[in-house]
């Protein structure tokens, strides 16, 4: 039995479609990235999943529980961490978790001791008695991530857990995940940062305008079949980094990706690394100042834009099924 | 980590309760109120002790203490539940609560709780000024401790209005309440215990006392109506954040019938007067139509199971009972029938007693007819119009209620203009809205036998529409939410 099963979802709002027939599976103890630009389903999708919103059409099923038919052995089962969340004014941390673990159900020193356990975990301690309402965005994700824990969730659902955050609390929230993911629980993670899904996720669902559009591991996407070919090579050059877009233009089999400081990422449509010393050689030969040439990894951003590219061309996206993850129990 | 231990609050208190009052207790609001109230009560007994004429001076100190009071509890404290469901859900820490094993009820219960015990330590704060102010003579000791009591209980209802309609994202809508609704109702309060204190005829305390059966029935019926009244506000706060799951339409539609068959039954066999016995069929069916005509839920198998268990009778009544908006016409359209029917029907049951159900298209009596379909098809207008102009489900509420009061604006504006103008012919292009017909037959250009059948004409074809309207969105529901083998619909 899978932890997340979703079949054939559709949510819909008036004529917008906001979740279009998405279907996947997450194995027990997996850390699944949902990755989408804004407005693609992804937090319509998470949000049914935990039972605050019910679908058009369609099921989810966390542990094998029907989401709409029974929510409240659905809730047993969730943590559930929205993007955003506002604080309440006059409240410590301490009370605000003593809030939710009461609500919760828990009473007298079992009551404390989850608190305990869960300030101990996201190091909230000496944050107790600060009103929640003037904590950083930090330590307020760091609340929100306890919150969720208090009753020991099996499946972590955590939407944009990120965003926002400075890079040393992205660093700790990354770690407190890992932590997590080690102790087995099932982790369906929404962000924007690619590259931090990459380090975490065992797999990855990308979401398009309410389909999913691909399933993957990370290093799967970077190198495997699923990768569009050709080889990235990064190219500084002296006098107007125009020039480099400018000149690509005019060559066949060498596309212009992005700009950068002073010249930009391209993509020479070719597996050979031969093809990128002719690429150079031409560039000298039409006069253009390179003072840098290298090669680059292909990211999980490339993979993201190659997978939106071949939907533009028209090209069916079929998701291939997700990878089993290595068993923790 | 024993420093960690919160033990302000017992683990018996409700969480919801716990949470309301750690922050309500610290709120500047509730401490500004508290501290204003004391310094001014303390004040003003100081002031009254060193006067003369103590009787006299001891009815003027309870009037200005029931009035502070009543400024305290009926305008301040509802105030603070405008924003309370509505700040939790734009902060998305409604999301939080209701996964938890605290339910939509709870949730709403707890908010209006905690305002209503903070309004009981205003009222604890008050009884030693109300002990001294025993020694100053004059005092209609239990008048004055029921009328303190009925404020207190005023102040519960309107919290639970506030509280319940602050489900309502609209910010227009929950601007209004305090705007137009609670100085109006603080200026009447304080006009009513300012005239019993002065010593006015026959005053709120002097009813209070109980000195009659009258009173003591009176002060019964407007205890249970705000207790019902509290009910259904609060109660419709939690459908408005409930899960799809929750169904709390079913409870209070049909403790809404059930009240209004005792009321009915009261009345046909004349065992209550007929005046009584139509404020109490008023007071229980507005609320209910009103609530019904707003619900907005969807129609989960969750709800649906438990009357299908009960084979097509149950479905049948499901179709009355389920938290949606078709459900909500075809229960507000039944239960504006019988409640209309129980008004005319007072002494029915009594062998001889003259009925105005019984000659019905009489013209006898037929001006209180228009005047009651008026006012009931006055409150399905918004409806239909909501219906036909925003056909969305989220706002329900808001809109129902902005067009209502719009209806109401409009039925002032032409009162106003028919009064001013010699021609009230312009009424008639109005005609569409039921409470028009107020003016119209105020005017007294037609025959109250005419109208009666205008606005019977009128208030059918909306109830018509109404119905229509909910057949459909009932067979849509059908194919709303299937969880079970879904056929994906046709890609666009």
């Amino acid at each position: 039995m899978s932890a997340l099963k979703v079949s054939n979802l559709y949510r819909t709002f008036g004529k917008l479609k906001a979740v279009n027939g998405v279907s996947f599976e997450i194995p027990h103890g997996a850390v699944c990235g949902f990755v989408g630009a804004n407005g693609a389903g992804k937090t319509t999708t998470m949000r049914i999943i935990a039972s605050l919103d019910y679908p058009t059409l369609g099921k989810a099923e966390v542990c094998g529980i029907n989401v709409v038919h029974h929510p409240a052995e659905v809730r047993k089962l969730i943590g559930w961490m929205p993007d955003h969340f506002g604080n309440y004014e006059h409240m410590t941390v301490l009370e605000y978790l003593d809030f939710y673990a009461r609500a919760l159900g828990y009473k007298g020193a079992e009551r404390r001791q989850r608190i305990e356990e869960v300030m101990d975990f996201t190091d909230l301690g000496p944050l107790a008695s600060r009103f929640s309402n003037k904590l950083s965005k930090g330590m307020t994700q760091r609340l929100g991530l306890g919150r969720a824990l208090l009753h020991d969730p099996q499946v972590l659902i955590m939407d944009e857990p990120a965003a926002g955050l400075d890079p040393k609390a992205r660093v700790e929230l990354k770690h407190l995940i890992r932590v997590l993911a080690e102790e087995g629980k099932t982790i369906f993670i929404s962000s924007h940062i690619l590259s931090e899904l990459g380090e975490m996720c065992d797999s990855l669902l990308f979401i398009n305008e309410g389909r999913i559009v691909h399933h993957g591991d990370a290093e799967s996407l970077k190198t495997g079949s699923d990768a569009v070919g050709g080889l990235l090579y990064d190219v500084q050059v002296e006098g107007d980094p125009q020039a480099v877009s400018d000149w690509c233009v005019l060559q066949p089999n060498v596309e212009f990706l992005e700009t950068r400081k002073q010249g930009g990422r391209i993509r020479i449509q070719s597996d050979e690394t031969g093809a990128a010393a002719d690429v150079l050689a031409r560039m000298i030969k039409d006069h253009l100042r390179v003072t840098e040439y290298h090669r680059e990894q292909r990211n999980l951003e490339d993979a993201f834009i190659d997978i939106l590219g071949r939907l533009d061309q028209g090209q069916p996206a079929v998701p291939p099924p997700l990878p089993t993850p290595p068993s923790n129990n | 980590m024993s420093s960690l231990q919160l033990t302000d609050f017992s683990d018996r208190f409700p969480p919801m309760l716990v949470k309301e009052l750690r922050q309500g207790l610290r709120a500047k609001t509730f401490i500004g109120v508290f501290l204003a109230l004391q310094i001014f009560l303390a004040v003003m007994l100081f002031s009254a002790s060193a006067a003369s004429n103590s009787d006299q001076v001891g009815g003027i100190v309870s009037g200005v203490l029931f009035g502070f009071f009543a400024i305290a509890v009926i305008v301040v404290q509802p105030l603070r539940g405008t924003n309370a469901l509505a700040a939790e859900i734009k902060g998305q820490t409604i999301d939080m609560m209701v996964l938890t094993r605290l339910s939509a009820w709870r949730i709403v219960f707890g908010k209006w709780f905690a305002i209503v015990s903070q309004s009981a330590l205003l009222l604890s704060a008050i009884i030693p000024y109300l002990i001294l102010r025993y020694f100053l003579g004059g005092m209609n000791l239990v008048g004055e401790i029921v009328f303190l009591f009925l404020l207190f209980l005023t102040s519960m209802g309107i919290t639970a209005v506030t509280v319940g309609l602050s489900g309502c994202t609209s910010v227009i809508v929950r601007s209004l309440l305090p705007v137009i609704g609670l100085p109006f109702l603080a200026y009447i309060l304080l006009m009513l215990s300012f005239s019993g204190a002065m010593g006015g005829g026959n005053s709120l305390i002097e009813i209070c006392a109980l000195d009659s059966t009258e009173s003591r029935i009176g002060v019964l019926c407007y205890i249970l109506a705000i207790i019902y009244l509290s009910y259904s506000l609060l109660s419709m706060g939690a459908s408005l954040i409930a899960p799809a799951a929750e169904n709390h339409s079913a409870v209070r539609r049909l403790l809404a019938l059930a009240l209004l068959a005792a009321t009915a039954f009261s009345g046909f066999f004349e065992l209550l007067d007929e005046a009584p016995t139509i404020i109490l069929i008023c007071l229980i069916a507005i609320p209910a139509v009103i609530i019904a005509l707003v619900e907005s839920g969807p129609l989960v198998q969750t709800v649906r199971r438990p009357f299908e268990k009960f084979g097509p009778p149950g479905k049948l009544l499901g179709h009355f009972l389920y938290p949606t908006w078709s459900s909500g016409v075809f229960f507000a359209v039944i239960l504006t029938i019988l409640a209309i029917i129980s008004i005319f029907g007072h002494g029915l049951l009594i062998p001889g007693s003259t009925t105005m159900l019984r000659d019905f298209f009489s013209s006898s009596d037929a001006d209180d007819k228009v005047i009651v379909f008026a006012i009931a098809g006055g409150f399905f207008f918004p409806a239909l119009w909501q219906m036909i102009f925003f056909r969305g489900e989220g706002q329900r509420v808001a809109n129902y209620l902005l067009i209502l009061t719009g209806s109401y604006v409009l039925l002032g504006v032409l009162s106003a203009l028919t009064n001013a103008m010699e021609s009230s012919i312009f009424l008639l292009f109005f005609a569409w809205n039921p409470l028009v017909f107020l003016p119209i037959m105020d005017e007294g250009s037609f025959r109250d036998s005419t109208l009666l059948v205008a606005i019977l004409f009128i208030v059918s074809l909306t109830f018509l529409a109404l119905l229509l309207g909910a057949i459909r969105h009932a067979g849509s529901q059908h194919i709303g939410i299937d969880e079970s083998e879904p056929t994906p619909p046709q890609a666009d």
